[in-house]
């Protein structure tokens, strides 16, 4: 986009969603600049999202070539295997995204996520990660906080037909609209590290089953030394040693975390195209919310599964304020 | 990793909800290669419609599994579609939808069927989804079970119509200038020549004479775009909510023809105007419902005429219905209004209703009249469940005569 108002492209083709976010929004969308890492189901419908949104920019990191996976899956995929030969994952999602709207700049960023210094995330609003070990998670999660201006940070995970989303945006001030009045809200995120050492006893009793669930397979492919997904039906008898233990030190009654709810995620490590679109879809608006300043971002863990049909938001953050 | 000896699809994610038992299945669910294969090869699912959802639910339904799609829509392509409705390019403008979007998915997935058929009406569960904004809902219908369209049509928020009066004599709002000028300035200027929402010289001149009558009551709020979302009743919209609900229609779809989980019951809202919230609700029948409700029962004598039987109407309590009208199936047995279907139908009123309804031992009537409630008349449509007694006792009129 030149200048600062919107085009007369812009404005026909946006009318609809400049209908409820406004003009402003909009705008600010245009100059932001998104960094998104593993080109799996759900990161493909969310980039599909955000590209139709108009986002300024837009950069994968994917370096793998085309599995088969991704061809019955991932609709960003051409059809014709013959024109996959050769690319990488990034490469063919960015050549379909550009067609989505050709005014988005997408490009691709070859090489390891993780040693990319600092400097490097500086580039960017907004980073989403999907499918990364618990490592990789907190590491990219520090580099982005250790930037002066906020870097908002999103993790995303489908497993079976579930799923889950992380949010960290630092500390955010935006203007609550309720009826006729605004008020201004600060909300303080914690880390994706400080969310996952808050004591598993502090936390209500409600709290999503999944969320506990998904930090066992995390720690269980980390000890293991595997990549994430790289899981089956096996590796259950582990899991669910690991289970016991990890509920023992956290004092937590052991049916909090169903056993069938395990073997469901160590089995069904494939994402699931609908439930891909559904979580693709709310991150999406999330960080259309996160760029534009509107709207109540989540905070700052959603679980999703088609099992019940339920979307369920967390606050796992430490409940002892900070001075 | 344990390898299946059954042959692996495409789609190995598919292959883990119906290969393998849960404990979730419906009670009809049968794992196995056949049930994948029947459902690739044998359901065919219509989508209706192909714009914001229907683009993304072809997808959806495309990956999932499903290879016999058949998708409808009126419409042809415009820019302001291109936001959100992905399978259409800048160079479709222009062109039908439905053609464009099956194109595309066969484009993607090389083994599907497009047609534009219109389908005959039958009963079979049915997915809806809609979308505004942040706001939209996905719901399961399964005739007999959950509440059918009908039950839960006091969902839907009422249409915005403003009365006549206040357009011509008291607008208070920008929507009312702008309706002023598009319902009544219109026709006075220009008596005869029909209103095109997509001329923008109508448009244009909509918005001009909006703006005049607002600068005369003092109204501020008359935009051009505005007027146009007034006049052609525009609905904000997203991808990223129609990604959620069409999404979440698909994943119902699948667990419906195949029964490898259950259902949602019955009706999912999603709203991330404020936060975001997705809660399912479990609606019930509405035992009145006029379409899916059993209708009020009512006991006959074969030899009852359709005109006393009308004069019933009007003092059985639970109907207290007045100068009603009389439907039966596609046949309407006595019209009060208007004089030429009157006149044709008065002969009916002498005759026994048991048979005018074909000598059937029960069978549904609706019956339209007026009812009296807080001394307000109001007109309306009651279904009625009409049982006969004694149908064996009949004496055939004609028979009675002869040997």
């Amino acid at each position: 986009m030149v200048g600062e108002e919107l085009t007369e492209q812009e404005t026909a083709l946006y009318d609809r969603q400049i209908r409820v976010w406004g003009a402003d929004a909009q705008r600010r969308l245009s100059k932001s600049h998104i960094l998104v890492y593993g080109m799996k189901g759900t990161i493909t419908e969310f980039c599909k999202n955000i590209v139709l949104a108009g986002v300024g920019s837009l950069t994968l990191v994917d370096d793998r070539a085309v599995t088969e996976e991704a061809l019955s899956a991932n609709f960003l995929m051409p059809p014709d295997e013959n024109v996959c030969s050769g690319k990488t994952l990034a490469e063919l999602c960015r050549d379909s995204l550009n067609e989505f709207n050709p005014m988005v700049r997408v490009s691709v960023e070859k090489g390891d996520l993780t040693s990319f210094g600092v400097e490097f995330f500086d580039k960017f609003d907004v980073v989403v990660i999907s499918f990364c070990s618990l490592a990789t998670k907190k590491l990219i999660n520090e580099r982005c906080r250790k930037l002066s201006k906020r870097v908002s940070f999103y993790t995303v995970d489908c497993r079976d037909c579930c799923g889950e989303i992380f949010v960290d945006l630092q500390k955010y001030n935006y203007a609550m609209k309720r009826l006729d009045e605004t008020t201004e809200c600060e909300l303080q995120y914690p880390s994706f590290q400080e969310a996952i050492s808050v004591p598993w006893r502090s936390l209500p009793r409600k709290v999503s089953k999944l969320y506990f669930a998904m930090r066992v397979i995390e720690r269980f492919e980390e000890a293991e030394g595997r990549k994430p997904g790289e899981i089956c039906i096996e590796d259950l008898p582990a899991v669910l040693k690991l289970k016991k233990e990890i509920c023992e030190a956290q004092s937590l009654n052991e049916s909090h975390i169903p056993n069938a709810l395990l073997e469901r995620l160590v089995t069904g490590t494939r994402e699931f195209p609908p439930v891909c679109a559904i979580i693709g879809g709310i991150l999406g608006q999330e960080v259309i919310k996160a760029i534009s300043g509107k709207g109540d971002p989540l905070k700052n863990f959603f679980f999703f599964d088609s099992v019940d049909g339920k979307g369920i938001i967390e606050d796992i953050s430490d409940p002892t304020p900070k001075g | 990793m344990a390898e299946s000896t059954v042959h692996q699809s495409r789609s190995r994610d598919l292959d883990k909800l119906l290969l393998r038992p849960g404990n979730l299945v419906a009670p009809t669910f049968e794992p196995g290669a056949q049930l994948r294969d029947d459902l690739q090869e044998y359901a065919r699912i219509l989508v209706v419609g192909a714009g914001g959802l229907g683009c993304e639910l072809l997808k959806d339904l495309a990956l999932s599994g499903f290879k016999n799609l058949e998708v409808i829509d009126m419409d042809r392509i415009e820019v302001t579609n291109l936001n959100r409705q992905f399978l259409f390019r800048l160079e479709d403008v222009g062109k039908p939808k439905a053609e464009v979007a099956a194109r595309r998915v066969m484009e993607r997935v090389s083994e599907y069927d497009s047609d534009d058929k219109p389908i005959e009406e039958t009963v079979k569960p049915m997915v809806d989804g809609g979308t505004e904004g942040f706001k939209g809902h996905a719901r399961v219908i399964i005739p007999g079970s959950t509440p059918c369209f009908e039950c839960t049509i006091w969902l839907f928020p009422p249409q915005v119509k403003f009365p006549l009066c206040t357009l011509a004599e008291t607008p208070r709002t920008a929507a009312h200038c702008i309706e002023y000028a598009h319902l009544i300035k219109w026709d006075e200027v220009h008596s005869g020549k029909t209103f095109d929402p997509d001329d923008p010289e109508h448009m244009k001149w909509v918005y001009t004479e909006a703006v005049k009558r607002a600068e005369l009551f003092g109204i501020q709020g008359v935009t051009y775009s505005l007027t146009q979302g007034v006049v052609k009743n525009i609905i904000p919209a997203i991808a990223s909510t129609n990604a959620i609900v069409s999404a979440a229609c698909t994943l119902e779809t699948l667990k419906l023809v195949s029964g490898c989980s259950k259902t949602l019951s019955n009706y999912l809202t999603y709203n991330g105007v404020e936060g975001l919230h997705i809660k399912v609700t479990e609606f019930v029948k509405d035992k009145d419902c006029l379409v899916c409700g059993p209708g009020v029962l009512l006991e006959l004598d074969t030899s009852v005429t359709l005109q006393k039987f009308i004069d019933m109407l009007e003092e059985h309590p639970k109907l207290l219905l007045s100068k009603a009208s009389v439907r039966h199936q596609a046949t309407n047995l006595y019209m009060q209004a208007p004089q030429v279907l009157e006149e044709m139908t008065r002969s009916n009123l002498n005759l026994p209703l048991f048979e005018l309804m074909g000598k059937v031992p029960r069978d549904i009537v609706h019956v339209t009249g007026t009812t009296s409630r807080d001394g307000k008349k109001a007109s309306c449509l009651r279904k009625l469940c009409l049982v006969f007694k004694g149908a064996d006792a009949v004496t055939d009129q004609d028979m009675a005569v002869g040997a």
